[in-house]
């Protein structure tokens, strides 16, 4: 698990540091196909079965609907960086840290697992909040989920299948929810660009 | 099935019913069908709010439903907001000008997702594990983002938007939060985590302590607690008002009785006193958060949502400090709050007709441009600012009271110093909105005052008996039931 694990950081800070929409959607997806191996790896049961196959459904569904926002919204310019990639990075392995700092070993099955689901929670919080694009905050979002579901499947004993199946629907209606804004603030503004949505400010 | 079993079936199904039925309903009997399910809805709704307050026996049904005082009550306010919303809403739909979506569809998705909105938000307080509580949570986000961002404005989107963003990643922290408590309890499934068994699992205390914190500034997110309370103001300024009304006055309750279930269940585990530090904490920060924007001119509805962060701060104080006082005050405040909030956003709808640069700007001299609009506005302010006779008044001193009968003294302190400054800055406003110099010049028909005007005659009765009922509270059943939890 270990490996599944690091692999998982891996393609997460990917996310944070690529430009390109089409790659940061394609690294999210092979994260979601690593967590279904993952799941038919750990063991033969029924249950194993059922929670790969709804980790992969998952991953499918959300790659055809974001590769089909990317393709409805061509940007005639990518939109500005805000924050330059090592930045980023740099904010995301440092926060991962703090957590893994703060955080006391909590019973995965795998202190590995610990960590890299930290990571990935801290990665998913670091690419909502430093990328402007609101595909990538969609994203983030996903990358938090990521990091969620190998918490699931490391956990002792059998996985929750009617609850994995549940974050699995309520991700999918988030993300459909996320593209029909997205979709909107595009035509509204001419980019994916949450910098153009800083009307309703107080003093 | 038993026959409580049957009501809690009939409450989550009947909205999924509406949402269902506005897709085929014929355009003519649209809004005629889908307030007929909204009073059908409301009925059953009011029905298992009576059998959780006055039968408080056999809570449990299950490991997912749980049916008990303190959800009776959010049930019970869910379903008088939800069925007012439904009521006012034809009239916000014959107003809106522009949609989020197509013209021919718009209102049957606005039915459509108000009802799934309506259902899910039921499912919340009757959820009888962590892992069902959050899937309900999670499950309100979706469907309430795309009503907040109905009008499809720029300032609608961008509401929206924050929403769906802050309130997903919030929500995330919280199952992380969950998850470690599954973790350390040695897994067999999050629906093991019921409101029951948690305070008697075997948890690791400082495990314990860092999931609760995780799951509570996840849920704070939801619920708009500051710091983590951007998205409030906005959600609930942009959002079409009948939504408005059920965002603050409905949701943010329903998801704090949430924490509230959580910080119960862990107690045992973490210590009483830490428990309801990190809630005090909280209602603090939001009431501090909240005083200075209470203080400045702000459009309507704005002004609504922060006065909804204050309020939201408030309760977090009371579930807080626990207590019998606190949490009298506590039920109460839910009750007045829903009352007198959902009114203040109900009358938006004929403010905005009448005084359009209302949804941008504070108003001013309404009591003398549209008396009978200025009564209702009056009326909610009045409550919401704590004047009394408004129950809000009432249930504030309770809280605060309870603070110093926990032995809380520096934090029931600061917190009355708050509820005061928040008091003038509120009260301000409201002399502001009566009397004050009228802003704007281009004036019309209130269209949709005679609905709010009937609610503003329903809710004054209802605002003053529960203002008697809070003296009441404090020695009864319900407060006894509250203060016991699930555990």
């Amino acid at each position: 698990m270990s490996g599944i694990a690091w692999a998982l950081v891996a393609l997460g800070i990917g996310v944070i540091v690529i430009r390109r929409r089409s790659i940061a959607v394609a690294l999210v997806t092979a994260q979601a196909f690593v967590l279904a191996v993952a799941a038919l790896a750990e063991g033969a049961s029924a249950d194993d079965v059922v929670a790969a196959t709804a980790l992969g459904v998952r991953g499918v569904v959300l790659a055809a609907l974001f590769l089909f926002l990317v393709r409805r919204t061509r940007e005639t310019r990518p939109v500005p960086v805000g924050v330059a990639p090592l930045a980023r990075a740099a904010a995301a392995v440092t926060l991962a840290l703090a957590l893994i700092w703060l955080v006391p070993p909590f019973g995965l099955e795998t202190h590995e697992a610990e960590q890299a689901t930290l990571s990935l929670v801290a990665l998913g919080l670091v690419t909502a909040a430093m990328r402007r694009a609101t595909l990538f905050q969609v994203l983030g979002i996903v990358l938090v989920e990521n990091g969620l579901a190998l918490a699931a499947l490391s956990l002792p004993g059998e996985p929750s299948l009617a609850i994995e199946i549940g974050v699995a629907v309520d991700l999918l209606l988030v993300a459909l929810v996320a593209g029909v804004f997205h979709q909107r603030i595009f035509a509204e503004f001419g980019a994916g660009d949450t910098a153009a949505l800083r009307s309703l400010r107080d003093s | 099935m038993t026959p409580r079993e049957w009501l809690v079936t009939v409450v989550l199904v009947l909205p999924l019913v509406g949402a269902g039925a506005a897709g085929v309903v014929s355009r003519g009997w649209l809004c005629r069908v889908m307030t007929g399910i909204a009073v059908l809805t409301a009925l059953a709704a009011l029905t298992l709010a009576a059998v959780a307050l006055l039968e408080p026996t056999h809570r449990e049904l299950g490991r997912w439903i749980v049916v008990d005082p303190a959800g009776g009550i959010i049930v019970g306010v869910i379903a008088c907001v939800g069925v007012a919303s439904a009521l006012v809403s034809p009239q916000f739909l014959s107003m809106r000008r522009g949609s989020l979506f197509q013209a021919g569809r718009a209102d049957r998705i606005y039915w459509a997702t108000f009802f799934a909105f309506w259902a899910v938000l039921l499912a919340v307080p009757l959820a009888g594990n962590l892992g069902a509580a959050w899937l309900a949570i999670e499950a309100t986000t979706a469907a309430s983002a795309l009503l907040v961002g109905f009008s499809g404005r720029a300032r609608a989107l961008e509401a929206g938007w924050k929403y769906l963003i802050l309130t997903s990643l919030g929500l995330g922290v919280a199952l992380l939060g969950i998850l470690m408590l599954e973790s350390a309890a040695g897994g067999g499934g999050i629906e093991m985590l019921t409101w029951r068994t948690l305070p008697h699992l075997s948890l690791d205390s400082d495990v314990a302590v860092v999931a609760y914190v995780l799951l509570l500034a996840g849920l704070a997110a939801k619920i708009g607690w500051a710091p983590v309370h951007n998205w409030l103001p906005d959600a609930h300024s942009e959002a079409p008002a009948p939504v408005s009304a059920l965002l603050s006055a409905a949701l943010l309750p329903a998801v704090l009785l949430v924490a509230w279930r959580s910080q119960q269940a862990l107690a045992p585990t973490i210590g009483v006193r830490t428990a309801g530090s990190v809630l005090v904490g909280f209602g603090l920060a939001s009431l501090a958060v909240a005083v200075p924007f209470l203080w400045q001119s702000q459009a309507w509805k704005r002004l609504l949502a922060y006065s909804s962060l204050e309020h939201m701060g408030v309760i977090a104080l009371g579930v807080g400090f626990g207590g019998t006082l606190a949490l009298a005050g506590v039920a109460i405040h839910v009750v007045g709050h829903a009352l007198a909030k959902a009114l203040g956003f109900y009358a938006a709808i004929p403010l905005l007709a009448h005084e359009p640069r209302a949804s941008g700007h504070g108003v001013g001299g309404i009591g003398t441009t549209e008396p009978a609009l200025g009564v209702s506005l009056g009326v909610s302010l009045g409550a919401l600012a704590g004047l009394p006779p408004s129950p809000l008044f009432v249930s504030e001193v309770l809280i605060v009271a309870g603070g110093f009968q926990v032995g809380r003294p520096w934090a029931a302190g600061a917190a009355a110093i708050l509820l005061a400054l928040g008091f003038l800055g509120l009260t301000h406003a409201l002399i502001d909105t009566l009397i004050g110099k009228p802003r704007g010049r281009d004036r019309h028909p209130a269209l949709g005052l005679r609905a709010v005007t009937t609610m503003t005659i329903v809710a004054v009765p209802l605002l003053l008996a529960l203002t008697v009922a809070a003296l009441w509270l404090p020695d009864s059943a319900i407060v006894q039931g509250l203060i016991r939890g699930l555990g």
